[in-house]
């Protein structure tokens, strides 16, 4: 049977913004449809009330020309709106199959026969009676999957669903997504991934500070005329040029790094060995979970690892602190803005005083001295265009994109020899991304060397000047980026081996 | 956020109809009740100076935790260090328990917040070094110091000259804290609370200790990250609580009581705990909080006396405000909702 979703006139107001502005949007099945804009453009706060998290101010939802009440998620399940989010909602510790009969409504038996079922069909290979930390995100992606499939959706939401796939998984995922809009699930597909909108759907919609800005088919568009729909201005281009000269100093060196964790969640680390060189960028890639955390704690000076030696700038400083390595000149931005590199309930001043580097004299004698932080502060906030000038606002509410310039900008403006950064364009968009990216390369063009852990394949072949990827805490072999393709890097992600 | 600094006074409002529905249900006219409760106890210049004396401890050591539990550690034991503060304070008030001297009240008061000090250190080192849980360190804590006084003041320490009462000597003169006024037992330790509040405020809002404090209560991460000395910043607050713990031992023991006996704390320790998260962990909010919850104890007492009731009726009121304080805190921020889902509507 045919499925039409319709969004009319919807609008959602929050104090001092404007989240959805009257979005109209008509949706039917067999097609697969893209909903793209930045962040703060509106489509997390459509994709919750499509979902009955939270009830619009006004307009209407009509599947089938039925007006639908969604106000909480237990309508929208009831209506058939399944919806797959970013984040699992999954009980680690708990068997696939025990988290799939959590809300179930049949007896075991039953259910155990329709979850085969649904694995037979689809070519879903899991073991329902393992726990569910020993899956891959690709593995737990499709329990989630299963989850929306077992009450015989209309519709089915991803949100972001590839921000922690290999390339391989993302093409299994687009494989079932295929499968399961020819069986006439309509399926709305958010991303910020260009490419994926252009392979993967029929129609994209644009939306841009709560509006929708055009619908389109995606055989009429590009990358760049996406991009420029999103973010509604020309974006320049930009690829770095290959730091070629070899024979430069090596500025950081990383020998025997062994980390052994009691913690079932953590990743061991074995045996990583690598250097940078003056001006240079090394990229680590990896799909997350593979030891990245553990790695950058470590580089960062949180874990001390015993046996480990880790020379910066011929000193060796395995033994240090953040705070004290930060003295020797190098800055670190965690891939967590919101709980580590930041604390949103602190004020953009305060924030910057975490990196209280030994010549900034923020605390004098164990004082705090508000006025040169704050004067530091401003200098951060127009250094860097973030868009407040107002050193006394909350870090909660900047957007992710400005907490993240606020956060390099803060590492930065010591002017390091070496910065670490994990996952810095992580859920940003587009326009923010384009100048972090641009930030990083100037980095080395001034001849400062910088670690990029990143999951995001793209971003590394941009930035990197030679790149190794981490798979279950072992590093592969540093391959200079020219000879480096998307391709073979998702063999290594995946495990695999090239020669 | 005004909300946030707003919840305590609806919890106490709560607390006053809570009770008032309770003295109902014993049989007594509410209002009346609430009145002796209430009102009653403050009526007269000695009653105030009464609130204030009890408020005092409370204040003390609930200025100490607020350091603790705003940098996420949870010192539980304010209780024993307190008692801890008193044995070791008290110690050197019997030493000098036949002579007079200038230097005597000082030289107790500093070993009573030395005492409270070293006995909030061990949960920390333990803490800090062996990874327990200092909740139940410091809880269980409190049952030591308790039964080293009781052994102290049957035992070794007791008077000798008391016909066996389980206390000690009276302390000298020159070791009892300077009543402010003639008649009234209100003493100089009411200088130190407030001089605690006022160092406090110094500490946590410019200084570069309290900027820690503040940054790992809110995301041990990020203190970790920013590379800030963890053990030694647990090591610190811990201390710190301890001390003011053990002022506050020692505030009452050269004040009001002027010995050790058993007794030297109804429970002050743990009540500070509520006055501590009724005051926000906020210094000023603490001086406000720690007159409210004074109160109770004095209410109970005149209840005891007009309505014949147990004066344990303290705790109830104490309960019901950290209670209501809770569930205020807790409901402010979400929404209630009733569902009306009929029978077979649940089961699909």
């Amino acid at each position: 049977m045919a499925t039409d979703l319709r969004i009319s006139n919807i609008s959602k107001i929050y104090p001092g913004c404007i989240a959805n502005d009257n979005v109209s949007l008509q949706f039917k099945s067999g097609k697969i449809y893209a909903l793209l804009g930045e962040n703060g453009a509106g489509k997390s706060t459509l994709v919750k009330i499509l979902s009955g998290v939270i009830s619009p101010d006004n307009g209407e939802v009509f599947l089938n020309e039925k007006n639908l009440k969604l106000s909480s998620p237990l309508d929208a399940k009831k209506n058939k709106i399944g919806m797959v989010f970013q984040h699992f909602n999954l009980f680690e510790t708990l068997s696939v199959f025990e988290n799939l009969s959590i809300d179930a409504t049949e007896d075991n038996k039953s259910l155990r026969i329709r979850i085969n079922e649904i694995l037979k069909k689809y070519n879903f290979s899991i073991d329902l009676d393992v726990p569910v930390l020993n899956l891959s995100a690709g593995q737990k992606q499709k329990v989630e999957i299963i989850r929306c499939l077992l009450r015989s959706p209309k519709v089915l939401i991803m949100d972001e669903p590839t921000s922690v796939l290999t390339e391989q998984e993302t093409e299994e995922l687009f494989i079932s997504l295929k499968k399961f809009c020819d069986e006439g699930i309509l399926i709305i597909y958010i991303t910020h991934k260009l490419k994926e909108v252009l392979s993967l759907c029929d129609e994209v919609a644009v939306m841009r500070k709560g509006k929708v800005v055009s619908v389109s088919q995606t055989q009429n568009e590009r990358v760049e005329t996406l991009a420029n729909k999103m973010v509604g201005q020309k974006l320049a281009k930009i690829k770095k040029k290959i730091n070629i000269s070899k024979n430069k100093d090596e500025i950081f060196k990383v020998k025997h790094l062994n980390f052994y964790s009691d913690d079932p969640f953590e990743t061991n680390l074995i045996n990583l060995n690598f250097s940078v060189k003056k001006g240079e960028c090394l990229g680590i890639a990896g799909i997350s979970g593979n030891g990245q955390n553990e790695l950058f704690q470590i580089l960062s000076g949180e874990i001390i690892t015993p046996d480990t030696s880790i020379i910066f700038r011929n000193k060796e400083i395995a033994k240090l602190n953040p705070k004290q390595r930060r003295e020797y000149l190098m800055a670190f931005s965690p891939e967590d803005r919101i709980s580590q590199a930041a604390v949103p309930e602190l004020k953009i001043y305060e924030n910057v005083a975490l990196n209280n580097f030994k010549s900034s004299n923020f605390f004098e004698k164990g004082l705090v001295n508000e006025k040169k932080i704050k004067e530091h502060s401003k200098k951060i906030l127009s250094d860097f265009s973030v868009n407040t000038d107002n050193v006394e606002l909350k870090s909660q509410f900047l957007s992710g994109g400005n907490l993240q310039k606020l956060i390099l900008g803060r590492e930065l403006i010591t002017a390091p020899e070496l910065l670490i950064c994990y996952n810095p364009t992580w859920g940003l968009d587009v326009g923010a991304i384009n100048y972090i990216h641009e930030t990083l390369i100037k980095i080395n063009d001034q001849e400062k060397s910088t670690i990029l852990i990143s999951t995001d394949t793209e971003e590394l072949l941009k930035l990197s000047d030679k790149i190794a990827v981490i798979y279950k805490g072992k590093l592969s072999k540093i391959m200079p980026s020219e000879e480096v393709t998307p391709e073979k890097l998702g063999v290594l992600m995946g495990g695999g081996s090239i020669d | 956020m005004a909300l946030y600094f707003f919840t305590p006074f609806i919890a106490i409002l709560l607390t006053i109809l809570g009770g008032g529905i309770i003295f109902y249900i014993l049989g007594f006219n509410p209002i009346e009740a609430l009145k002796f409760y209430f009102i009653t106890p403050i009526a007269n210049l000695y009653g105030f100076s009464e609130l204030l004396l009890k408020a005092t401890p409370l204040c003390l050591i609930a200025i100490g935790l607020s350091f603790c539990f705003k940098s996420n550690n949870w010192n539980i034991g304010a209780e024993g260090q307190l008692t801890f503060g008193a044995i070791v304070g008290g110690g050197v008030a019997l030493l000098f328990y036949n002579q007079e001297g200038f230097y005597i009240l000082p030289l107790v008061i500093i070993a009573g917040a030395i005492g409270g000090m070293i006995f909030a250190l061990i949960p920390a080192i333990l803490k800090t070094y062996f990874n327990t849980n200092e909740i139940l360190v410091s809880l269980m804590l409190v049952y030591v110091s308790k039964l080293l006084l009781d052994y102290l003041v049957v035992g070794p320490w007791s008077n000798p000259e008391g016909f066996n009462f389980p206390e000690t000597r009276q302390f000298s003169n020159s070791s009892r804290m300077p009543l402010l006024f003639e008649g009234l037992r209100i003493h100089a330790g009411i200088f130190l609370a407030l001089a605690a509040v006022m160092l406090s405020w110094f500490i946590l809002y410019k200084t570069y200790l309290g900027f820690q404090i503040k940054v790992s209560g809110l995301s041990l991460k990020t203190a970790k990250y920013a590379g800030f000395k963890g053990k030694t910043m647990i090591l610190v607050v811990f201390m710190i609580s301890g001390a003011c713990a053990g002022l506050a031992g020692v505030g009452e023991i050269t004040g009001p009581i002027g010995q050790l006996h058993r007794m030297v704390s109804p429970d002050y320790g743990f009540t500070a705990i509520i006055v501590a998260f009724l005051g926000r962990l906020n210094p000023f909010g603490i001086i406000f909080a720690s007159l409210v919850v004074a109160l109770t104890y004095l209410g109970a007492e005149t209840a005891q006396i007009f309505l014949q009731i147990p004066k344990y009726t303290g705790q109830v009121f104490q309960g019901m405000i950290l209670f209501f304080l809770l569930a205020s805190d807790y409901l402010l921020f979400f929404k209630v909702k009733i569902l009306n889902l009929k029978k077979n509507e649940l089961r699909n």
